[in-house]
């Protein structure tokens, strides 16, 4: 019923003009500029030339690119299932008994966000440090000993990646256990019986759409992540996201960079891909 | 359709106005309306949810443009004119205030975009919110006010333009019941002082026959009837109109040279004449308080039945009679002819029922 | 949540426990099912606990709160420490910040995130805006097609935004500059504004506008006089959240950055790297500092309006 009329809408696109215009002309233009660029070549002075070359293609079939994508697929998925182990806790203590506070934790938790990533990082590894607070800690009550070490391993790559973006899944997740009846949970406390099977037979399908959207939204940054890699990680700790910087930085063969960032590209769409006909599935099966 | 208009130029005519909407299976939001609003009218467009009214009045504003026909105000063609080159103001559903400016700002917004002298928006923004009796809460914000407060500056906002006409979008459907009956005068009243004409949507057929001048009562994008509010609802001229203002039986039957022959055995005397030829299917239409249960009158069309079913709502008492299998009229009785319990008719009793041949309607 | 329901409920499904142990049947057993199996007493009494508390996520909160603010808490310690140590706390002295105050080369920095962050903000709140309307009542095609490339940064690494500007920069000849970083940040940001005013605007009643040409403002009268201050709040609040982001922001700035001068987060970037002085942690306490003020206005500024709470500015994300 609500119809606008046939005219004046003419407005409306002239506003979408600019801002579409710049977009294209900004970001689109420079992505199709890395795909071309991908197929280049570099002169002798080391400066790129374009032209129809598979040679970058075929280098990223060199063994040690595979290591580095399959260790970043491998971090950055065990990095979405730490975030889902630390989110669903959290998420479900603020959301079901955060009480009058429920808005105020969640300020809490999206502040420090905000706070600047290296600065924040930079404490975390001063925390994870061989002498920092958490080990020293750790060896206060026997748990490590003198050799423990969370930097320059796989792990504090990891933890920093979880550090970095914990915060995109526990707001959906948060999101959706708002969203959930509660009572859907004392119904499961009698059906199932305890809170564990409770939690896994009521909560966490009542909030699988969140948790998806929080997967997607802590997987894509973490894949492109390199500063993680370099303050945590050690040589044999790097990630895609090292490799394509030190290709434009460092090594200055920008073709076989652009070639890392398709790949990089090409891994996430397709996982984009799984997300959404996930979720159109998902959609399908609510709509029947 | 073109009932002597007091005035020579009516303040709307809608000149046979069509809607379609090409995505919608080429359906009709309102098909072929053609009608007239006289000067100074207090104008019903009344009707279920999805008829055609909104969008008529939207016609009217400029909101929506026809696909057929013309839209004249004051017998000038506007159809196709945006709705600020319109004089016509508009009461909505939402009340759709402007919450970021006070209420002397809202009723003044659109006298600042007409460019009227400052003193007398000031003067008539003042005079305009006393009259909805808001003047001491000129500084406040919207989203201070009550709901029937809310429903004033909407109506004062659109009033102090002084439109030639005033369309008001169902604005008394948020309001609870009390408030509403108070509105409903207080608008009827504001509408006499300033002599506007009003064009009202609603759904609601009480409103509609208390408020209104004339009601266009509107079914599926058609209008079914158009006239005063005794003539829709004593004299409905179609089965939608009858059973939509107010309750009405309709019982079925088959026509003959004047009379009907009910499904249900009798043949009975009607109160119009129309053009039907005999054998036609129709449907004889009786309000329920205008059935006789007792003392019946010689002249009365009388039908037997059994009473099935006796329901006591305080004032009154609904009886539902069944005249045959299947066909059962309910029949409303004041409360003053049998005000003691034993003296209702029970469930099982065989009774005559009867009515006078004026109140008896064939329809289509 | 109802514990008196929830007892009684459990205690019908658990008849058998009940008549195990009648002293602790503080239920009544309404109904008894055959086939249930017994619980054990001391299952049934943990699960009592958990129906009032789910002490597992309490403490996981608990300890989550704990390390995300024990990195934080560290940089604000030592930025005043005596000592260059990172590790052992000396005595309180401003030290640091006065280094910071007489480091032109990272006070130059500041100038220009700020300045970034200021440009980046105005101009992708003008083009933000201008497209969310757009894209929220033009059905033209170009529409379609503006919501589709609005949605590209949201789902790219930040790192392949950064290759392809510094890229086109580059090739189109552009030395890179604070312009650069400035174009860029543009770009970037738009999306948000987009995408947290999209929505607002989608809420917004139509007939408000409307109405306000029913009053005689022309379709552009009404958007400036009726629309644009309804949605006030909302691009204040969006407003202050990207010049937040921006000023934050590294990985762009990092890789569409000139050499001198660079971006505040750049700057923190190397001197993390090659060797950590002390003025790193007050720089980034002051950051700290910034942004928490920052995001407790972007937050508030809807409650300033009489709006309810902001937060769903963020979780619209």
């Amino acid at each position: 019923m609500a119809d606008t009329k046939a005219r004046g809408p003419r407005l409306w696109t002239w506003l979408l003009l600019p801002g579409t215009l710049w977009m294209t002309g900004f970001l689109v233009a420079s992505l199709l500029l890395v795909a071309t660029l991908a197929l280049g070549t570099t002169d002798p002075l080391g400066n790129p030339r374009f032209g129809f070359n598979p040679d970058n293609l075929t280098a990223l079939a060199d063994p040690a690119y595979r290591t580095v994508l399959l260790r970043s697929l491998g971090y950055a998925l065990i990095t979405c299932l730490i975030c889902l182990a630390v989110a669903y806790p959290v998420a479900y203590a603020i959301a079901l008994r955060g009480g009058r506070f429920k808005n105020l934790l969640i300020a809490a938790i999206v502040v420090p966000f905000f706070a600047n990533y290296l600065v924040r990082m930079y404490g975390w590894s001063v925390v994870l440090s061989d002498d920092g607070p958490l080990l020293r800690f750790l060896r206060a009550i026997g748990v490590a000993d003198d050799g423990t070490k969370i930097l320059q391993t796989g792990a504090g790559v990891i933890a920093g990646l979880v550090y970095g973006f914990v915060v995109f899944m526990i707001i959906p997740l948060y999101a959706a256990m708002e969203r959930m009846d509660t009572s859907l949970i004392e119904a499961g406390r009698d059906l199932y019986g305890g809170p564990l099977r409770t939690f896994l037979y009521v909560t966490v399908p009542a909030t699988r759409q969140g948790a998806a959207a929080g997967c997607v939204l802590v997987f894509l940054p973490a894949m492109g992540d390199f500063v993680s890699a370099q303050l945590m990680g050690g040589p044999d700790q790097i990630m895609i996201g090292n490799l394509i910087q030190d290709k434009f930085f460092q090594g200055q063969n920008w073709p076989l960079g652009s070639a890392l960032t398709m790949l990089l590209m090409a891994v996430l769409f397709l996982g984009m891909l799984g997300y959404l006909r996930r979720t159109r599935k998902d959609e399908a099966e609510a709509a029947r | 359709m073109h009932p002597t208009p007091v005035h020579p130029t009516p303040a709307v005519r809608l000149d046979h106005v069509s809607k379609r909407y090409p995505a919608a299976d080429d359906t009709y939001a309102v098909h072929d309306v053609a009608l007239d609003i006289a000067q100074g009218e207090f104008f019903s467009l009344l009707g279920p949810s999805g008829c055609g009214k909104t969008t008529l009045l939207r016609m009217i504003g400029g909101f929506t443009d026809p696909t057929e026909g013309s839209v004249l105000l004051d017998g000038q063609d506007v159809t196709g004119l945006p709705p600020n080159k319109r004089n016509v103001n508009t009461v909505f559903q939402s009340y759709a205030l402007f919450d970021h400016l006070s209420l002397a700002d809202n009723v003044a917004f659109g006298l600042k975009r007409k460019g009227v002298p400052r003193a007398e928006i000031r003067e008539r923004v003042t005079g305009m919110l006393d009259l909805v009796q808001l003047g001491h809460l000129a500084g406040r914000k919207p989203a201070t006010l009550s709901g029937g407060q809310r429903q004033r500056v909407a109506l004062a906002r659109a009033l102090v333009n002084r439109p030639q006409v005033l369309l008001l979008d169902e604005p008394l459907a948020a309001l609870d019941l009390k408030l509403r009956r108070h509105m409903q005068v207080e608008l009827k009243q504001i509408q006499r002082e300033v002599g506007i004409t009003f064009v009202f949507v609603t759904h609601d057929q009480d409103e509609a026959l208390t408020m209104s001048d004339r009601i266009a009562v509107m079914n599926d994008g058609h209008v079914e009837q158009c006239g005063t509010p005794e003539d829709v609802y004593e004299r409905p001229s179609s089965s939608f109109t009858a059973s939509f203002m107010g309750t009405s039986n309709l019982v079925p039957g088959t026509y003959r040279s004047g009379r009907v022959v009910l499904d249900a055995g009798p043949e009975l005397p009607v109160g119009n004449r129309p053009a039907l030829t005999d054998g036609s299917r129709v449907n004889l239409s009786i309000r329920p308080e205008k059935i006789w249960l007792s003392d019946l009158e010689p002249d009365m069309a009388r039908v037997g039945g059994v009473v099935r079913e006796t329901v006591y709502c305080g004032p009154t008492t609904t009886y539902l009679i069944e005249l045959a299998p299947g066909v059962t009229v309910s029949v409303l009785e004041q409360n003053t002819v049998r005000s003691r319990m034993e003296d209702r008719w029970s469930g099982g009793e065989q009774v005559e029922i009867g009515w006078k041949p004026e109140h008896c309607l064939v329809l289509h | 949540m109802n514990n008196g329901n929830t007892a009684s409920t459990t205690g019908a499904r658990n008849t058998a426990t009940t008549t195990d142990a009648p002293s602790t049947a503080h239920a009544p057993s309404t109904a008894h099912a055959p086939g249930t199996p017994g619980a054990p007493r001391k299952q049934r009494r943990r699960r009592r606990a958990a129906e009032r508390r789910p002490r597992f996520a309490i403490a996981v909160t608990a300890l989550f709160f704990a390390l995300l603010y024990l990195p934080v808490g560290v940089v604000v310690l030592f930025s005043f420490n005596s000592q260059k140590s990172l590790t052992v706390f000396e005595d309180v002295s401003l030290r640091w910040y006065t280094a910071f105050l007489h480091d032109d080369v990272i006070l130059d920095s500041l100038g220009m995130s700020l300045r970034v962050s200021l440009v980046a903000m105005a101009g992708s709140l003008v083009l933000g805006v201008a497209l969310a309307l757009g894209l929220v009542r033009s059905r033209s095609r170009l529409g379609s097609f503006a919501g589709l490339v609005m949605l590209v940064p949201l789902i790219t690494p930040e790192i392949v935004t950064g290759v392809a500007a510094m890229l086109l920069f580059k090739g189109l000849g552009i030395t890179l500059s604070t312009t650069t970083v400035m174009l860029a940040e543009i770009t970037f940001s738009i999306s948000y504004v987009t995408v947290i005013l999209r929505s607002r605007i989608a809420a917004l009643n139509p007939e408000v506008e409307e109405a306000a040409m029913d009053l005689g403002a022309t379709r552009r009268q009404a958007l400036r006089l009726v629309t644009l201050p309804a949605l006030l709040p909302s691009i204040l609040a969006s407003a202050v959240l990207i010049f937040a982001l921006v000023f934050d922001d590294f990985v762009l700035a990092y890789f569409t950055t000139g050499v001198d001068p660079q971006p505040l987060s750049v700057r923190i970037y190397s001197a993390i790297r090659f060797g950590v002085q002390p003025t790193i942690n007050a720089v980034g306490t002051l950051m700290l500092a910034g942004s928490v003020g920052l995001i407790v206005l972007a937050l508030a500024i809807p409650r300033l309006f009489g709006r309810r709470g902001g937060l769903d500015l963020l979780s619209g994300k």
